[in-house]
């Protein structure tokens, strides 16, 4: 927990309700085992004995769950395996299976129950449980279980490779996947599994009137239920780059001054939510509209999970408005497109860049330059040939940091680029400005006649839009997200 | 009324009070465009090539300071200050394109941005955002602390406009590569081109040790600011003498040595171009020098920031504006030793075409893989070569 983004401690998010219908798609274990190898012949997936797993709850908490990694581990096939394993098979004396209390309830079970969820501060233990078991099943949806399933069966068979090692630069990114998939899905079962021991705890307490355990149980369970909020809204970014730092790129659409006070606003916008957000906020790149507003700018946002909430914001914003620069005051209709741009950090691979592929330009220069010509003016264009790919910067003091803040940009761009190529289907997200589509419309901004925003995609929406133009965007963001996430998972 | 960090047009310009802070009246006078220029260079004076006296740092009045160095002793409401931006931004606005058509200097954009950068320089450490959260609050009483007097505010930006006085001697300093210098009337101001002289310096250097581990010469230093550049890329090997004609200048490029903590590498001296480097002549490893290169029938259309502000020693090159040039490459095959390197800043292509032709043919055998370099304008800057071994 300790890398979770302060969002989440105080996001408004609306849209993760618990309703009894979303309980219902989730899957259970074996059902993902099953589906995610459909050969069985070659797994050996032990048969279900119940066993009681409990009785030492108390112990520490790398114990528990152990059990299942390495159900997971034998469920794929890599018990074989000790040098990866050994520390874990330690814990896995015996065969465990799918977690459940000594009489057998499961997660799966206890949403189907379908015990009626209580405020948090109902002491009723199965209020608490199943909060807790629907979070669960929602963690898993967001996580993208089924795939990580697929992943980790893929990554598993590369690491048994003999000749897997010929090439370390490979083997060190695989055997890094690997183990924070494996590490990401250890905490959900072990999550999952601590509340079984819970529920069997109080039940154990009931059975010998045991009331100080009985409380104190109930007490974890309802600590499990708060945290397992925060992990809902965590699973929500998984993605890859989510963790990084971006660039927040805004382009004003046709229709001259009123539309380029459009894109200053959104730009605006941005740079509050993230100061808000604690993130460091940095103008890169700005290029002036004539009489208001920008015609272009891109800022930098440094800090944790910057890309993963601002991706949500890729695409056309719409606002409808009296527009000031109309002395007719009528009604107009302005666009302006956001791109949002990864910066990925030491630990992903970046597209190396040739010195000799690049042309230097000094922005707007004229004259006979050198001492003839004082001017804190300093810009640079970096062209990367081959690609035609440009970036600017032009906010910098100097020339020097000019041209790093551009090249910056520009290995961000050529990143961005690659990845896109790779992902081949291109991700919303990694669309560049020149790509979005006018069309591509993701949110409208009605200042007159009535006063709203609404999500197009989402259908969420706000009736005080000044808030949001300060930057109130994370309504907007998570309920984008955790939509985004639950589609994900439930198309097949 | 909805406060708002764009500042409005509409607010009425202050009237700005008639006693201007007598601050700039304090600076030392710096040597004047009237003087014979070619006589004040080739003056001969009598300094030692012995280490310069340390900068008179304590006793020098607040004038040498760059304002972003100054301790935060003045209080303003946020009001008072956003007014005086406003009443900035509004200047600023009203110059439109006027400058630029007369004379290639700043437009209203531009202004904006310097005036930007000025908030930044004269604001303390925490204070935007406490700016930014009072004007969010709607409390524009709030008190935040000033590295400048309000009033000096209003005379700083009225200089800039009215008198074109140049940005950086404004806020006293220059953002040039990684550096920030500090820069005064006196002294030429960094320009952007000049930051490639410390990159050609680094490919040199990364490719021959021996240069690496060298002497190196910065001669006509200015604020400092090449040999400086250079000190940082040699790294923990070699060191620089950076020499100037111009005592303000010494002074100057001394205080920024040292506010880098490289006096122990950097050597300032003061004299004219050889002069200083008596002693040194066959062992130096690298030269570079961003001397004088504007012809003298130029000077008076020079853009105003540059022609009215800037120090003609630094700028005049004589009729051709290769007087000095031709002066340092006359010199250059006698002061570097065999294999040595030199980078020179010129005028353009012409300078730069006549120099190298200039060193093949009057001064055949001296040098070695003569080159000129484009600057990111695309513009025939430098010429760099080698001495023959």
């Amino acid at each position: 927990m300790q890398n979770m983004p302060a969002i989440f401690l105080r996001s408004r998010i609306r849209s993760s309700s618990h309703s009894p219908n979303c309980a219902l798609r989730t899957f259970s274990i074996r059902s993902l085992f099953s589906s995610a190898t459909p050969s069985t012949s070659q797994y050996e997936v032990p048969k279900p004995s119940r066993i009681r797993s409990c009785g030492f709850v108390a112990g520490s908490c790398s114990r528990l769950g152990a059990g299942w990694v390495r159900h997971l581990e034998e469920a794929l096939g890599k018990s074989s395996c000790p040098v990866r394993f050994g520390g874990l098979r330690l814990f896995a004396a015996q065969p465990t299976i799918e977690p459940a209390t000594s009489d057998g309830l499961t997660v799966e079970g206890i949403i189907s129950n379908q015990w009626t969820i209580l405020e948090e501060s109902e002491s009723d233990w199965k209020s608490h449980a199943a909060a807790i078991a629907q979070s669960i099943s929602l963690i898993k949806r967001r996580l993208q279980w089924k795939k990580m399933l697929v992943r980790l069966e893929l990554l598993s068979t590369q690491l048994d490779k003999l000749d897997l090692w010929d090439d370390p630069q490979h083997a060190g990114k695989i055997s890094r996947e690997h183990g924070n998939l494996m590490g990401k899905m250890k905490e959900v079962m072990e999550f999952e599994q601590e509340l079984l021991e819970h529920i069997d705890m109080i039940k154990l307490a009931r059975e010998d009137n045991d009331a100080d355990l009985e409380s104190e149980s109930l007490k974890a369970l309802l600590r499990m239920r708060r945290f397992s909020k925060e992990k809902e809204l965590e699973a929500l970014l998984a993605g890859e780059h989510d963790s990084c730092s971006c660039f927040i790129e805004v382009q004003a659409g046709a229709g001259g001054t009123e539309s380029m006070d459009w894109a200053a606003m959104v730009m605006n916008m941005y740079k509050m939510w993230a100061q808000h957000r604690g993130y460091g906020v940095t103008v890169v790149d700005e290029m002036p509209g004539e009489i208001a507003g920008i015609k272009r700018a891109t800022i930098k946002v440094d800090g944790e999970y910057a890309f993963g909430y601002a991706k949500a914001e890729v695409g056309v914003h719409r606002l409808v408005r009296i527009s000031p620069f109309d002395s007719n005051k009528r009604r107009h209709t302005s666009f302006a497109a956001v791109a949002v741009i990864p910066i990925l950090g030491e630990g992903f691979s970046h597209v190396q860049i040739n010195e000799s592929d690049l042309r230097i330009e000094r922005f707007r220069a004229g004259g006979a330059g050198g001492q003839h010509v004082n001017t804190t003016e300093s810009a640079v264009r970096i062209v990367h040939i081959p690609t035609g790919v440009t970036a600017t910067c032009q906010n910098e003091r100097s020339q020097h940091q000019n041209k790093a803040s551009a090249m910056a940009v520009l290995q961000s761009r050529l990143d961005q680029l690659e990845m896109a190529r790779q992902a081949q289907m291109n991700a919303q997200h990694t669309q560049s400005l020149t790509e979005i589509s006018w069309g591509n419309q993701i949110r409208s901004y009605v200042l007159h006649p009535y006063r709203m925003v609404k999500d197009l995609r989402t259908n969420y929406e706000v009736s005080d839009p000044d808030s949001v133009l300060e930057g109130d965007l994370d309504g907007f963001i998570l309920s984008y997200l955790s939509d985004l996430m639950d589609k994900d998972e439930a198309s097949p | 009324m909805k406060p708002s960090l764009r500042p409005s047009f509409t607010r009425p310009w202050p009237c700005i009070a008639s006693n201007f802070s007598t601050f700039f009246f304090q600076l030392p006078t710096p040597l004047t465009h009237a003087r014979n220029i070619t006589q004040i260079r080739h003056r001969h004076i009598h300094s030692s090539p012995s280490p310069p006296p340390p900068p008179q740092l304590a006793s020098s009045p607040p004038p040498l300071l760059p304002l972003f160095l100054r301790p935060p002793e003045y209080t303003t409401t946020v009001s008072d200050l956003l007014e005086w931006h406003s009443w900035a931004k509004s200047l600023a606005a009203s110059i439109g394109s006027s400058f630029e058509d007369s004379d290639n200097g700043p437009d209203s954009t531009l202004l904006c941005r310097e005036l930007n950068w000025l908030m930044e320089d004269v604001l303390d450490g925490s204070d935007p955002s406490l700016m930014h959260k009072a004007v969010a609050r709607d409390d524009p009483d709030t008190i935040i602390s000033l590295k400048a007097d309000v009033q000096e505010l209003y005379s700083l930006w009225k200089q800039r406009i009215d008198e074109r006085r140049p940005f950086q001697y404004i806020v006293g300093c220059q953002h040039w590569r990684d550096l920030i210098l500090c820069v005064r009337e006196g002294v030429l101001i960094p320009r952007p081109e000049t930051e490639i002289i410390v990159e050609l310096v680094g490919d040199v250097i990364s490719k021959d040790e021996g240069l690496r581990e060298g002497l190196w010469a910065d001669l006509g230093t200015g604020s400092g600011a090449i040999a400086i550049g250079i000190a940082k890329i040699l790294g923990n090997y070699g060191r620089v003498i950076a020499t100037d004609l111009n005592p303000v200048a010494v002074q100057v490029a001394s205080f920024n040595v040292e506010r880098y903590s490289l006096q122990d590498k950097i050597e300032v001296r003061e004299g004219s171009w050889w002069e200083p480097l008596k002693g040194v002549e066959g062992k130096v490893a690298g030269l570079v020098s961003n001397p004088p290169y504007i012809p003298s029938d130029d000077i008076s259309g020079l853009q105003a920031e540059v022609g009215r502000h800037e120090p003609r020693l630094a700028l005049d090159g004589g009729a051709e504006g290769m007087d000095d040039l031709l002066h340092l490459c006359n010199g250059a095959a006698s002061m570097l030793k065999p294999g040595g390197f030199f980078a020179f800043e010129t005028n353009g292509e012409k300078q730069c075409k006549f120099l190298v032709d200039y060193m093949q043919n009057q001064l055949p055998g001296s040098f070695c893989n003569v080159n000129t370099v484009s600057d990111f304008a695309g513009i025939l800057r430098f010429v760099t070569g080698f001495r023959n071994r």
